[in-house]
């Protein structure tokens, strides 16, 4: 791959998905190009790329940008999070909403642990939620629909008996049972797009982890696709140690609670 | 008894008990992978290679944590763990399977005698500092 190549995949990457491919990820690009260019009939990575940028292809072009995001995800992912829903969130929403139903956006889900383990939150809440998860990247989303899972990654997170209550052995992986994988729908989305007029909003989403990878300059703008799709008093759950903009007037912080904020009330935020 | 001689760390001038776990296991090539993630969780680690060494450890004092093989030869896994939770105070380690065995029978089987949580090999650093968490030990 040549420093060319590299600057291209840069701004492929930033204007399409917003995502920051810094410099010092040259050597792991080219990793992992490899086997994206073998899939697709190419001879090498740069042959590859050299097709890409004489004739771009909408599907080889996503399959590139894919193969550079960062899946990195795993179960109950910084935990205290799950434990606010389930013991706080979960309990008053159950509440608050007729027949108990809540909405449940896990926005850049990857592989899909942090939807299941939203699932079993919910289902310990005693909550009959609706979960969906969403990502960029459909070889990921492959991935979270099996609910297929290595022995390394179903016991990152996972104690053995929640393990053995929502999955099954299946060979040396594990796979989600029936029960679980009904629970969550999973769907591509570019969280950066304006999402569709009719797009139904959630009670909470979680993005977490999404926007650290982010060019600063789209950070706005996703907070505002994530605000969009939030109802008013609805709770958002950043990375512990991610926050919105310092202006933003959407979003206040919940003192006490790392990564949760409160969406404010769009008529209250139009009055002032 | 493999004890190490590692100094225990203290702050501000208070001595602080060291926070103990005990490695079961059989194989050294094991005790010594383990050891060297559990000391970066901030654990002091000893050694036994089977079920009955680990037990004569556990009567002379408690260790926070036992990470313990299931099959050994003189006492297995199994035995140890149903014989500790008789001892007094023998409640109080958290103890974590760490076996090849990845039957959810088996797996149901030693959390039933006692076992805090259950690791299957193979297992890497991630996976062991979560099961940790999971136990309340880091």
């Amino acid at each position: 791959m040549t420093p060319e190549d590299f600057d291209r995949l840069q701004t492929l990457l930033l204007t399409r998905a917003g995502f920051r491919l810094t410099r010092d990820r040259i050597n792991l690009a080219e990793h992992r190009l490899g086997p994206v260019a073998r899939r697709e009939g190419f001879h090498n990575v740069e042959a590859m790329l050299s097709s890409l940028w004489s004739k771009p292809v909408a599907s080889l072009g996503w399959a590139v940008i894919e193969a550079l995001l960062n899946p990195e995800t795993w179960f109950r992912r910084d935990r205290a999070a799950f434990d606010v829903l389930s013991g706080e969130l979960l309990p008053a929403l159950v509440r608050a909403r007729p027949g108990g139903r809540v909405r449940i956006w896990s926005a850049g889900c990857s592989t899909g642990q942090e939807a299941y383990s939203l699932a079993m939150a919910a289902e310990e809440a005693g909550a009959a939620a609706e979960i969906v998860g969403a990502d960029l990247s459909q070889r990921a989303l492959e991935k979270a629909r099996a609910g297929l899972y290595t022995g390394f990654e179903i016991q990152r997170g996972l104690s053995a008996r929640a393990m053995l209550r929502w999955f099954e052995p299946d060979e040396d992986h594990w796979t989600a049972r029936d029960t679980l994988r009904a629970a969550v729908r999973f769907e591509r989305a570019n969280l950066l797009d304006d999402p569709p007029a009719d797009a139904p909003c959630f009670d909470v989403i979680f993005c977490r982890h999404v926007m650290t990878d982010m060019d600063p300059a789209r950070r706005a703008r996703l907070l505002d696709a994530l605000e969009r799709r939030l109802v008013d008093d609805g709770c958002l759950f950043l990375g512990p140690d991610e926050r919105p903009e310092a202006d933003s007037v959407a979003f206040r912080p919940v003192a006490g609670r790392k990564g949760l904020f409160v969406k404010a009330p769009t008529a209250a935020r139009r009055a002032a | 008894m493999r004890r190490t001689s590692c100094e225990v760390p203290t702050s501000g001038g208070t001595s602080v008990d060291a926070r103990i776990c005990l490695i079961v296991d059989d194989s050294r090539i094991i005790r010594k992978v383990a050891r060297r993630i559990v000391e970066g969780l901030g654990f002091e680690v000893d050694e036994a290679g089977d079920g009955a060494e680990a037990l004569s450890y556990c009567t002379a004092a408690m260790p926070e944590v036992v990470l313990l093989d299931w099959n050994m030869p003189v006492m297995d896994g199994l035995t140890f763990l149903r014989r500790l939770r008789q001892l007094p105070d023998g409640d109080r380690p958290k103890v974590l399977f760490c076996t090849i065995e990845s039957q959810p029978e088996r797996i149901a089987e030693a959390l039933s005698a006692g076992a805090d949580d259950y690791v299957m090999k193979p297992f890497d650093g991630e996976v062991l500092q979560s099961k940790f968490v999971e136990v309340g030990a880091a």
